[in-house]
Protein backbone atom coordinates (compact mmCIF):
# COMPACT_ATOMS: atom_id res chain seq x y z
CA UNK A 1 0.00 0.00 0.00
CA UNK A 2 0.97 3.39 -1.03
CA UNK A 3 2.39 5.41 2.43
CA UNK A 4 0.17 8.88 2.90
CA UNK A 5 3.49 10.67 1.19
CA UNK A 6 3.64 8.52 -1.67
CA UNK A 7 -0.62 9.19 -2.04
CA UNK A 8 -0.08 13.10 -1.38
CA UNK A 9 2.31 13.43 -4.06
CA UNK A 10 0.56 11.42 -6.83
CA UNK A 11 -2.52 13.39 -5.86
CA UNK A 12 -0.74 16.97 -6.11
CA UNK A 13 0.85 15.75 -9.32
CA UNK A 14 -2.16 14.32 -11.16
CA UNK A 15 -4.67 16.31 -9.71
CA UNK A 16 -2.77 19.98 -10.19
CA UNK A 17 -0.35 19.27 -12.33
CA UNK A 18 -2.39 16.82 -15.18
CA UNK A 19 0.24 14.37 -15.11
CA UNK A 20 -1.36 10.45 -14.83
CA UNK A 21 -0.70 9.03 -11.76
CA UNK A 22 -3.62 6.38 -11.68
CA UNK A 23 -5.15 8.33 -8.42
CA UNK A 24 -8.30 7.84 -10.42
CA UNK A 25 -8.25 4.16 -9.87
CA UNK A 26 -7.02 4.48 -6.75
CA UNK A 27 -10.87 6.00 -5.37
CA UNK A 28 -13.91 4.04 -4.13
CA UNK A 29 -15.98 3.19 -7.29
CA UNK A 30 -19.27 4.99 -6.43
CA UNK A 31 -21.50 6.27 -8.75
CA UNK A 32 -19.31 9.23 -10.91
CA UNK A 33 -16.22 8.50 -12.27
CA UNK A 34 -12.71 8.54 -10.72
CA UNK A 35 -11.98 11.46 -12.82
CA UNK A 36 -14.85 13.60 -12.76
CA UNK A 37 -14.35 13.37 -8.55
CA UNK A 38 -10.56 14.44 -8.84
CA UNK A 39 -11.87 17.27 -11.56
CA UNK A 40 -13.79 18.81 -8.65
CA UNK A 41 -10.87 19.08 -6.57
CA UNK A 42 -9.00 21.32 -9.54
CA UNK A 43 -11.62 22.83 -10.16
CA UNK A 44 -11.93 24.02 -6.18
CA UNK A 45 -7.90 24.52 -6.10
CA UNK A 46 -8.17 26.76 -9.54
CA UNK A 47 -11.32 28.93 -8.84
CA UNK A 48 -10.15 29.78 -4.78
CA UNK A 49 -6.55 31.20 -6.03
CA UNK A 50 -8.43 33.31 -8.73
CA UNK A 51 -10.67 34.56 -6.47
CA UNK A 52 -7.61 35.61 -3.92
CA UNK A 53 -5.88 37.05 -7.10
CA UNK A 54 -8.90 38.84 -7.91
CA UNK A 55 -9.33 40.31 -4.10
CA UNK A 56 -5.91 41.50 -4.46
CA UNK A 57 -5.94 42.73 -8.01
CA UNK A 58 -9.38 44.48 -8.53
CA UNK A 59 -7.71 47.09 -10.46
CA UNK A 60 -5.78 44.87 -13.32
CA UNK A 61 -8.83 42.64 -13.56
CA UNK A 62 -10.82 46.16 -14.49
CA UNK A 63 -8.38 46.67 -17.09
CA UNK A 64 -7.57 43.17 -18.80
CA UNK A 65 -11.37 41.85 -18.51
CA UNK A 66 -13.04 38.89 -16.92
CA UNK A 67 -11.25 36.10 -19.51
CA UNK A 68 -8.28 37.45 -20.06
CA UNK A 69 -7.28 37.85 -16.05
CA UNK A 70 -8.97 34.03 -15.82
CA UNK A 71 -6.29 32.89 -18.35
CA UNK A 72 -3.40 35.26 -16.55
CA UNK A 73 -4.50 33.56 -13.07
CA UNK A 74 -4.07 29.56 -14.31
CA UNK A 75 -0.71 30.42 -15.49
CA UNK A 76 0.24 32.21 -12.89
CA UNK A 77 -1.23 29.49 -10.45
CA UNK A 78 1.17 26.84 -12.42
CA UNK A 79 4.44 29.19 -12.81
CA UNK A 80 4.24 30.35 -9.21
CA UNK A 81 2.69 28.02 -6.97
CA UNK A 82 1.20 29.14 -3.78
CA UNK A 83 3.49 28.45 -0.42
CA UNK A 84 1.79 29.55 2.62
CA UNK A 85 -1.30 28.19 4.08
CA UNK A 86 -2.28 32.00 4.41
CA UNK A 87 -3.65 33.15 1.03
CA UNK A 88 -2.55 37.11 1.81
CA UNK A 89 1.07 35.83 0.64
CA UNK A 90 -0.38 34.58 -2.67
CA UNK A 91 -0.10 36.88 -5.24
CA UNK A 92 3.67 39.13 -5.11
CA UNK A 93 4.90 37.91 -8.46
CA UNK A 94 1.82 39.19 -10.56
CA UNK A 95 4.02 42.50 -11.82
CA UNK A 96 6.89 40.10 -12.90
CA UNK A 97 4.32 37.26 -14.84
CA UNK A 98 2.34 40.33 -16.15
CA UNK A 99 5.23 42.36 -17.53
CA UNK A 100 5.79 39.44 -20.02
CA UNK A 101 3.01 38.15 -20.67
CA UNK A 102 2.05 37.23 -24.51
CA UNK A 103 -1.01 39.92 -25.30
CA UNK A 104 -0.13 42.62 -22.69
CA UNK A 105 2.30 44.15 -25.40
CA UNK A 106 -0.50 46.88 -25.70
CA UNK A 107 -0.40 47.63 -22.00
CA UNK A 108 3.22 48.09 -20.98
CA UNK A 109 1.95 50.27 -17.98
CA UNK A 110 -0.22 46.88 -16.25
CA UNK A 111 2.87 45.48 -14.56
CA UNK A 112 3.24 49.10 -12.70
CA UNK A 113 -0.19 49.33 -11.82
CA UNK A 114 -0.25 45.74 -10.12
CA UNK A 115 2.87 46.50 -8.56
CA UNK A 116 0.97 49.08 -6.94
CA UNK A 117 -1.82 46.97 -6.29
CA UNK A 118 0.36 44.22 -4.48
CA UNK A 119 1.88 47.41 -2.83
CA UNK A 120 -1.62 48.32 -1.25
CA UNK A 121 -2.05 44.65 -0.30
CA UNK A 122 1.08 44.77 1.80
CA UNK A 123 0.52 47.73 3.02
CA UNK A 124 -2.88 47.13 4.04
CA UNK A 125 -2.14 44.11 6.37
CA UNK A 126 1.45 45.85 7.37
CA UNK A 127 2.53 46.52 11.55
CA UNK A 128 1.42 50.15 12.91
CA UNK A 129 4.24 52.46 14.12
CA UNK A 130 4.59 55.46 16.92
CA UNK A 131 5.91 58.49 15.45
CA UNK A 132 9.51 59.25 15.54
CA UNK A 133 11.14 59.64 19.28
CA UNK A 134 11.99 63.36 18.42
CA UNK A 135 13.76 63.75 21.92
CA UNK A 136 15.34 60.94 21.50
CA UNK A 137 16.45 62.47 18.07
CA UNK A 138 17.89 65.69 19.90
CA UNK A 139 20.36 63.65 21.90
CA UNK A 140 22.28 62.65 19.58
CA UNK A 141 25.25 64.79 19.04
CA UNK A 142 24.80 66.53 15.82
CA UNK A 143 28.56 65.28 14.17
CA UNK A 144 26.94 62.02 13.97
CA UNK A 145 23.71 62.91 12.11
CA UNK A 146 25.66 62.10 9.00
CA UNK A 147 25.73 58.20 10.08
CA UNK A 148 21.91 57.92 11.01
CA UNK A 149 20.36 55.09 9.70
CA UNK A 150 16.23 56.07 9.15
CA UNK A 151 13.59 53.76 8.69
CA UNK A 152 10.54 54.29 7.06
CA UNK A 153 7.11 53.24 8.35
CA UNK A 154 6.91 49.37 8.31
CA UNK A 155 3.31 50.51 6.49
CA UNK A 156 4.70 52.06 3.72
CA UNK A 157 5.69 51.17 -0.11
CA UNK A 158 7.55 53.32 -2.59
CA UNK A 159 6.98 52.84 -6.12
CA UNK A 160 8.20 55.08 -9.39
CA UNK A 161 6.72 54.47 -13.12
CA UNK A 162 6.92 56.22 -16.42
CA UNK A 163 3.22 55.99 -16.33
CA UNK A 164 0.74 57.64 -14.38
CA UNK A 165 -0.48 54.46 -12.63
CA UNK A 166 -1.95 56.68 -10.01
CA UNK A 167 -4.52 58.06 -12.31
CA UNK A 168 -5.07 54.88 -13.59
CA UNK A 169 -5.81 52.55 -10.25
CA UNK A 170 -8.22 55.66 -9.86
CA UNK A 171 -9.56 55.59 -12.66
CA UNK A 172 -10.46 52.03 -12.43
CA UNK A 173 -11.77 52.49 -8.43
CA UNK A 174 -15.75 51.43 -8.32
CA UNK A 175 -16.78 54.72 -7.12
CA UNK A 176 -14.66 56.75 -9.45
CA UNK A 177 -16.60 59.81 -11.21
CA UNK A 178 -14.49 61.13 -14.02
CA UNK A 179 -14.46 60.02 -17.75
CA UNK A 180 -12.00 57.51 -16.97
CA UNK A 181 -9.62 58.97 -19.43
CA UNK A 182 -6.03 58.88 -18.84
CA UNK A 183 -3.40 60.51 -20.73
CA UNK A 184 -0.51 57.97 -20.71
CA UNK A 185 2.00 60.89 -21.45
CA UNK A 186 1.30 63.31 -18.25
CA UNK A 187 4.23 61.56 -16.97
CA UNK A 188 5.86 59.54 -14.45
CA UNK A 189 4.56 58.63 -11.52
CA UNK A 190 6.23 58.21 -8.11
CA UNK A 191 4.31 57.36 -5.25
CA UNK A 192 4.35 56.39 -1.99
CA UNK A 193 2.42 53.79 -0.34
CA UNK A 194 1.40 54.38 3.09
CA UNK A 195 -1.05 53.21 6.04
CA UNK A 196 -0.78 55.58 9.12
CA UNK A 197 -3.87 54.77 10.70
CA UNK A 198 -6.46 52.48 8.95
CA UNK A 199 -6.92 53.48 5.63
CA UNK A 200 -3.90 52.89 2.54
CA UNK A 201 -3.30 56.65 1.13
CA UNK A 202 -1.08 57.64 -1.69
CA UNK A 203 1.34 60.46 -1.85
CA UNK A 204 2.98 61.69 -5.06
CA UNK A 205 6.31 62.22 -4.33
CA UNK A 206 9.06 64.71 -6.07
CA UNK A 207 12.10 63.17 -7.82
CA UNK A 208 14.29 64.76 -4.35
CA UNK A 209 11.87 62.80 -1.92
CA UNK A 210 11.55 59.92 -3.69
CA UNK A 211 15.07 59.10 -4.16
CA UNK A 212 15.68 60.09 -0.53
CA UNK A 213 13.44 58.12 0.49
CA UNK A 214 14.49 55.00 -1.60
CA UNK A 215 18.15 55.84 0.05
CA UNK A 216 17.15 55.23 3.35
CA UNK A 217 14.50 51.96 2.37
CA UNK A 218 17.70 50.38 0.78
CA UNK A 219 19.44 51.14 4.03
CA UNK A 220 21.31 53.82 3.09
CA UNK A 221 22.96 56.28 6.09
CA UNK A 222 21.32 59.88 6.22
CA UNK A 223 24.31 61.62 4.49
CA UNK A 224 24.40 58.89 1.51
CA UNK A 225 20.51 59.51 1.12
CA UNK A 226 20.85 63.76 1.05
CA UNK A 227 23.46 62.74 -2.00
CA UNK A 228 21.24 61.03 -3.51
CA UNK A 229 18.33 63.38 -2.91
CA UNK A 230 20.35 66.45 -4.00
CA UNK A 231 22.01 64.83 -7.16
CA UNK A 232 18.36 64.34 -8.62
CA UNK A 233 17.15 67.93 -7.69
CA UNK A 234 19.85 70.22 -6.71
CA UNK A 235 17.98 72.44 -4.70
CA UNK A 236 16.53 69.83 -2.03
CA UNK A 237 16.61 70.61 1.33
CA UNK A 238 17.37 67.82 3.29
CA UNK A 239 16.69 69.55 6.92
CA UNK A 240 13.54 70.74 5.59
CA UNK A 241 12.87 67.18 4.14
CA UNK A 242 13.42 65.36 6.91
CA UNK A 243 11.16 67.24 9.64
CA UNK A 244 8.40 67.02 6.72
CA UNK A 245 8.75 63.29 6.99
CA UNK A 246 9.00 63.03 10.62
CA UNK A 247 6.02 64.83 10.87
CA UNK A 248 3.96 63.33 8.41
CA UNK A 249 4.92 59.66 10.24
CA UNK A 250 7.27 58.48 6.88
CA UNK A 251 9.94 58.37 8.65
CA UNK A 252 9.37 56.69 12.43
CA UNK A 253 13.05 55.93 13.53
CA UNK A 254 16.54 55.60 13.67
CA UNK A 255 19.66 53.84 14.59
CA UNK A 256 23.27 54.63 14.71
CA UNK B 1 -2.34 15.40 26.99
CA UNK B 2 -1.61 17.40 30.16
CA UNK B 3 -4.84 17.39 32.52
CA UNK B 4 -3.50 21.28 33.20
CA UNK B 5 -4.86 22.72 30.21
CA UNK B 6 -7.88 20.58 30.02
CA UNK B 7 -9.35 21.84 33.61
CA UNK B 8 -8.13 25.34 32.25
CA UNK B 9 -10.18 24.86 28.85
CA UNK B 10 -13.11 23.35 30.44
CA UNK B 11 -13.32 26.96 32.55
CA UNK B 12 -13.18 28.79 29.57
CA UNK B 13 -15.71 26.76 28.17
CA UNK B 14 -18.01 26.81 30.94
CA UNK B 15 -18.40 30.75 30.80
CA UNK B 16 -19.26 30.77 27.24
CA UNK B 17 -21.94 27.58 27.44
CA UNK B 18 -24.23 28.25 30.64
CA UNK B 19 -26.71 27.71 28.07
CA UNK B 20 -25.05 27.64 25.04
CA UNK B 21 -25.79 30.50 22.01
CA UNK B 22 -25.61 30.10 17.90
CA UNK B 23 -23.05 32.09 16.74
CA UNK B 24 -22.01 33.36 13.24
CA UNK B 25 -19.17 33.60 11.05
CA UNK B 26 -17.40 36.80 10.94
CA UNK B 27 -16.31 38.75 7.68
CA UNK B 28 -14.78 41.49 6.43
CA UNK B 29 -17.67 42.99 4.72
CA UNK B 30 -19.90 43.22 8.48
CA UNK B 31 -17.17 44.74 10.61
CA UNK B 32 -18.96 47.78 10.92
CA UNK B 33 -22.47 46.42 10.94
CA UNK B 34 -21.53 44.49 13.92
CA UNK B 35 -20.22 47.29 15.86
CA UNK B 36 -23.05 50.03 15.10
CA UNK B 37 -25.97 47.03 15.23
CA UNK B 38 -24.69 44.55 17.86
CA UNK B 39 -26.69 41.71 16.58
CA UNK B 40 -28.20 39.69 19.08
CA UNK B 41 -25.75 36.19 17.93
CA UNK B 42 -23.99 34.33 21.28
CA UNK B 43 -20.38 34.30 19.51
CA UNK B 44 -18.49 34.79 16.50
CA UNK B 45 -16.01 32.80 14.72
CA UNK B 46 -12.94 33.94 12.49
CA UNK B 47 -10.67 32.41 9.79
CA UNK B 48 -7.60 32.34 11.88
CA UNK B 49 -5.14 32.96 8.73
CA UNK B 50 -6.92 36.29 8.15
CA UNK B 51 -5.77 37.92 11.26
CA UNK B 52 -1.86 36.82 10.63
CA UNK B 53 -1.90 39.94 9.31
CA UNK B 54 1.42 42.56 11.39
CA UNK B 55 -1.42 45.07 11.74
CA UNK B 56 -4.26 47.11 10.37
CA UNK B 57 -8.09 46.79 9.22
CA UNK B 58 -8.65 43.10 10.51
CA UNK B 59 -6.90 43.34 13.69
CA UNK B 60 -8.15 46.66 14.14
CA UNK B 61 -11.78 45.35 14.14
CA UNK B 62 -11.05 41.92 16.13
CA UNK B 63 -9.89 44.28 18.76
CA UNK B 64 -12.76 45.95 18.97
CA UNK B 65 -15.56 42.80 18.27
CA UNK B 66 -13.82 40.26 20.68
CA UNK B 67 -14.84 43.04 23.75
CA UNK B 68 -17.92 42.58 23.05
CA UNK B 69 -18.78 39.23 21.69
CA UNK B 70 -16.68 36.04 22.43
CA UNK B 71 -14.75 34.57 19.57
CA UNK B 72 -13.69 30.92 18.39
CA UNK B 73 -10.61 30.88 15.45
CA UNK B 74 -11.33 28.37 12.91
CA UNK B 75 -7.81 27.62 10.44
CA UNK B 76 -7.98 26.67 6.94
CA UNK B 77 -4.34 26.89 6.09
CA UNK B 78 -2.61 24.72 8.73
CA UNK B 79 -2.68 21.80 6.45
CA UNK B 80 -2.63 19.04 9.83
CA UNK B 81 -2.97 16.05 7.23
CA UNK B 82 0.18 16.64 5.44
CA UNK B 83 2.96 14.69 5.23
CA UNK B 84 5.34 18.27 5.55
CA UNK B 85 6.32 19.32 8.92
CA UNK B 86 3.87 21.36 10.47
CA UNK B 87 5.14 25.06 9.95
CA UNK B 88 6.92 27.05 12.31
CA UNK B 89 5.44 29.92 11.05
CA UNK B 90 2.04 28.87 10.77
CA UNK B 91 1.72 27.74 14.56
CA UNK B 92 3.83 30.92 15.68
CA UNK B 93 0.60 33.37 14.03
CA UNK B 94 -1.73 31.56 15.48
CA UNK B 95 -0.14 31.43 18.79
CA UNK B 96 0.08 35.04 18.35
CA UNK B 97 -4.05 35.32 17.62
CA UNK B 98 -4.48 33.50 20.42
CA UNK B 99 -2.81 34.96 22.95
CA UNK B 100 -4.25 38.46 22.22
CA UNK B 101 -7.89 37.15 21.52
CA UNK B 102 -8.00 34.57 23.96
CA UNK B 103 -10.56 32.35 21.97
CA UNK B 104 -13.11 30.00 23.38
CA UNK B 105 -12.58 27.31 21.12
CA UNK B 106 -9.67 26.97 18.25
CA UNK B 107 -10.40 24.55 15.64
CA UNK B 108 -8.81 22.89 12.60
CA UNK B 109 -9.83 20.32 9.92
CA UNK B 110 -9.78 16.89 9.18
CA UNK B 111 -7.71 17.61 5.92
CA UNK B 112 -4.71 18.17 4.25
CA UNK B 113 -3.41 21.19 1.62
CA UNK B 114 0.06 21.21 0.83
CA UNK B 115 3.24 18.53 0.30
CA UNK B 116 6.25 18.99 -0.69
CA UNK B 117 6.24 22.51 0.36
CA UNK B 118 3.49 23.32 -2.15
CA UNK B 119 -0.07 24.48 -0.73
CA UNK B 120 -3.36 23.56 -2.36
CA UNK B 121 -5.12 26.03 0.20
CA UNK B 122 -7.97 23.65 -0.11
CA UNK B 123 -9.04 21.22 2.64
CA UNK B 124 -8.69 17.81 0.80
CA UNK B 125 -9.42 14.40 2.15
CA UNK B 126 -7.04 11.23 4.16
CA UNK B 127 -7.24 8.21 3.66
CA UNK B 128 -8.80 6.58 6.82
CA UNK B 129 -5.87 4.17 7.75
CA UNK B 130 -4.66 3.25 10.92
CA UNK B 131 -1.53 4.88 9.64
CA UNK B 132 -3.04 7.82 9.15
CA UNK B 133 -4.81 7.69 12.48
CA UNK B 134 -1.63 7.41 14.16
CA UNK B 135 -0.24 10.38 12.07
CA UNK B 136 -2.95 13.11 12.69
CA UNK B 137 -2.78 11.71 16.53
CA UNK B 138 1.12 12.90 16.70
CA UNK B 139 0.02 15.84 14.47
CA UNK B 140 -2.75 17.32 16.47
CA UNK B 141 -0.84 16.51 19.50
CA UNK B 142 1.90 18.96 18.39
CA UNK B 143 -0.38 21.71 17.90
CA UNK B 144 -2.03 21.38 21.08
CA UNK B 145 1.39 20.92 22.92
CA UNK B 146 2.54 24.25 21.36
CA UNK B 147 -0.43 26.28 21.66
CA UNK B 148 -0.88 24.57 25.72
CA UNK B 149 -4.86 23.96 24.92
CA UNK B 150 -6.77 21.67 23.56
CA UNK B 151 -8.11 22.14 19.83
CA UNK B 152 -11.62 20.88 17.75
CA UNK B 153 -10.73 18.75 14.48
CA UNK B 154 -13.55 19.40 11.87
CA UNK B 155 -14.92 16.55 9.65
CA UNK B 156 -14.78 18.04 6.25
CA UNK B 157 -17.19 17.74 3.05
CA UNK B 158 -15.56 15.29 0.63
CA UNK B 159 -15.57 14.47 -2.92
CA UNK B 160 -14.03 11.43 -3.10
CA UNK B 161 -13.25 8.23 -1.09
CA UNK B 162 -9.52 6.30 -1.07
CA UNK B 163 -10.02 2.72 -1.78
CA UNK B 164 -6.97 2.52 0.81
CA UNK B 165 -9.51 3.77 3.72
CA UNK B 166 -10.77 1.02 5.89
CA UNK B 167 -12.28 3.01 8.93
CA UNK B 168 -15.14 4.89 8.76
CA UNK B 169 -15.05 8.76 8.64
CA UNK B 170 -16.63 8.91 12.33
CA UNK B 171 -14.95 6.10 13.89
CA UNK B 172 -11.95 7.52 12.70
CA UNK B 173 -12.41 11.65 14.06
CA UNK B 174 -13.91 9.88 17.40
CA UNK B 175 -10.68 8.02 18.12
CA UNK B 176 -8.49 10.58 17.20
CA UNK B 177 -9.93 12.85 19.96
CA UNK B 178 -9.69 9.68 22.31
CA UNK B 179 -6.28 8.91 21.54
CA UNK B 180 -5.16 13.04 20.92
CA UNK B 181 -7.61 14.84 23.74
CA UNK B 182 -9.32 16.82 20.58
CA UNK B 183 -12.60 17.75 20.87
CA UNK B 184 -15.08 17.37 17.38
CA UNK B 185 -16.74 20.01 15.58
CA UNK B 186 -19.10 18.45 13.93
CA UNK B 187 -20.07 20.04 11.12
CA UNK B 188 -23.79 18.82 10.65
CA UNK B 189 -23.61 20.11 6.68
CA UNK B 190 -20.34 18.58 6.07
CA UNK B 191 -22.26 15.42 7.28
CA UNK B 192 -24.45 15.44 5.22
CA UNK B 193 -22.76 16.67 1.81
CA UNK B 194 -20.50 13.09 2.23
CA UNK B 195 -23.22 10.84 3.29
CA UNK B 196 -25.09 12.11 -0.04
CA UNK B 197 -21.55 11.90 -2.03
CA UNK B 198 -20.27 8.82 -0.97
CA UNK B 199 -23.90 6.84 0.09
CA UNK B 200 -23.73 6.25 3.53
CA UNK B 201 -25.97 6.99 6.54
CA UNK B 202 -25.85 10.28 8.22
CA UNK B 203 -27.60 8.99 11.56
CA UNK B 204 -25.20 6.56 11.56
CA UNK B 205 -22.04 8.94 11.58
CA UNK B 206 -24.41 11.04 14.05
CA UNK B 207 -24.62 7.55 16.88
CA UNK B 208 -20.45 6.67 15.76
CA UNK B 209 -19.44 10.04 17.84
CA UNK B 210 -19.82 9.93 21.28
CA UNK B 211 -21.63 12.98 22.19
CA UNK B 212 -19.30 14.24 25.06
CA UNK B 213 -16.36 14.67 22.48
CA UNK B 214 -18.45 17.45 20.39
CA UNK B 215 -17.60 20.81 21.35
CA UNK B 216 -19.12 22.76 18.56
CA UNK B 217 -21.27 22.30 15.73
CA UNK B 218 -21.54 24.16 12.06
CA UNK B 219 -24.31 24.68 9.45
CA UNK B 220 -23.65 26.18 6.29
CA UNK B 221 -25.21 26.05 2.74
CA UNK B 222 -24.27 23.47 0.05
CA UNK B 223 -24.52 23.31 -3.77
CA UNK B 224 -25.82 20.69 -6.01
CA UNK B 225 -23.93 19.90 -8.87
CA UNK B 226 -25.46 17.71 -11.41
CA UNK B 227 -23.05 15.98 -14.42
CA UNK B 228 -24.32 13.66 -17.26
CA UNK B 229 -23.32 10.38 -14.92
CA UNK B 230 -24.82 11.70 -11.47
CA UNK B 231 -24.49 14.43 -8.70
CA UNK B 232 -22.38 15.80 -6.31
CA UNK B 233 -23.03 18.05 -3.45
CA UNK B 234 -20.30 20.95 -3.11
CA UNK B 235 -19.88 22.63 -0.06
CA UNK B 236 -20.06 26.11 -1.12
CA UNK B 237 -21.09 28.25 2.11
CA UNK B 238 -22.69 30.33 -0.35
CA UNK B 239 -26.53 30.29 0.64
CA UNK B 240 -29.33 29.28 3.70
CA UNK B 241 -28.82 26.07 5.23
CA UNK B 242 -30.95 23.62 3.31
CA UNK B 243 -34.29 22.01 4.80
CA UNK B 244 -32.75 18.30 4.81
CA UNK B 245 -29.47 19.82 7.19
CA UNK B 246 -31.72 21.79 9.40
CA UNK B 247 -33.50 18.51 10.26
CA UNK B 248 -30.22 16.52 10.93
CA UNK B 249 -29.12 19.01 13.28
CA UNK B 250 -32.25 19.13 15.09
CA UNK B 251 -31.46 15.22 15.16
CA UNK B 252 -27.85 16.35 16.55
CA UNK B 253 -28.81 18.51 18.93
CA UNK B 254 -30.73 15.73 20.85
CA UNK B 255 -27.37 13.87 21.23
CA UNK B 256 -25.05 16.37 21.33
CA UNK B 257 -27.13 18.40 23.96
CA UNK B 258 -25.92 21.89 24.40
CA UNK B 259 -22.87 22.71 21.97
CA UNK B 260 -22.41 25.88 20.48
CA UNK B 261 -23.57 26.15 17.06
CA UNK B 262 -22.24 28.42 14.31
CA UNK B 263 -23.81 29.62 10.93
CA UNK B 264 -21.12 29.58 8.13
CA UNK B 265 -21.20 32.21 4.85
CA UNK B 266 -18.19 33.02 3.30
CA UNK B 267 -19.26 33.37 -0.70
CA UNK B 268 -22.11 35.21 -1.89
CA UNK B 269 -21.78 37.18 1.37
CA UNK B 270 -25.79 38.67 1.94
CA UNK B 271 -27.01 41.29 4.65
CA UNK B 272 -26.01 40.86 8.47
CA UNK B 273 -29.07 39.90 9.05
CA UNK B 274 -29.66 37.35 7.08
CA UNK B 275 -26.84 35.37 8.91
CA UNK B 276 -27.99 36.61 12.31
CA UNK B 277 -31.74 35.19 10.88
CA UNK B 278 -30.16 31.69 10.18
CA UNK B 279 -28.59 31.70 13.74
CA UNK B 280 -31.86 32.56 15.37
CA UNK B 281 -32.98 29.47 13.70
CA UNK B 282 -30.25 27.90 14.75
CA UNK B 283 -30.47 29.12 18.24
CA UNK B 284 -34.78 27.96 18.42
CA UNK B 285 -33.59 24.30 17.45
CA UNK B 286 -30.48 24.20 20.14
CA UNK B 287 -33.04 25.62 23.18
CA UNK B 288 -35.74 23.78 22.18
CA UNK B 289 -33.88 20.50 22.93
CA UNK B 290 -32.08 21.97 25.71
CA UNK B 291 -35.31 22.85 27.69
CA UNK B 292 -36.73 19.04 26.89
CA UNK B 293 -33.66 17.84 28.38
CA UNK B 294 -32.91 20.22 31.15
Amino acid sequence: MLTLRELQLDFAAQVYDDEARGMDTRLRANGLTGARRLQVYRNNHLSSLTEALHAVYPVLHRLVGEKFFEHLATHYVRAYPSRCGDLHEFGAQVPELVSAFPGMEALPYVRDVASLEWSYHEVFHAAEHAPLDVARLASIAPQRYGELKFSMHPASRLLESPYPVLRIWQANQPDYGGDGVVDLQTGANRILVIRRALDVEFELLDRGDHAFLSALRDGKDFTAASDAASAVQSDFDVGAALQDFVARLVVVDFAL
Amino acid sequence: MPAAYKELQASREARCRTQSRAGIGLRAEHYRDVIEQRPPVGWLEIHSENYFGAGGRPLHYLDRIRADYPISLHGVGLSLGSTDPLSATHLRNLKALVQRCEPMLISEHLAWGSVAGRHFNDLLPLPYHPDTLRHMVERVGQVQDYLQRPILIENLSSYLEYSASDIPEWEFLAELARRSGCGILLDVNNVYVSARNHGFDAQEYLRGIPPHLVREIHLAGHTVKTFPDGELLVDTHDQRVTAAVWSLYRDATRRFVNVPVLIEWDAQLPALEVLVNEAQQAQTLLSETYADIA
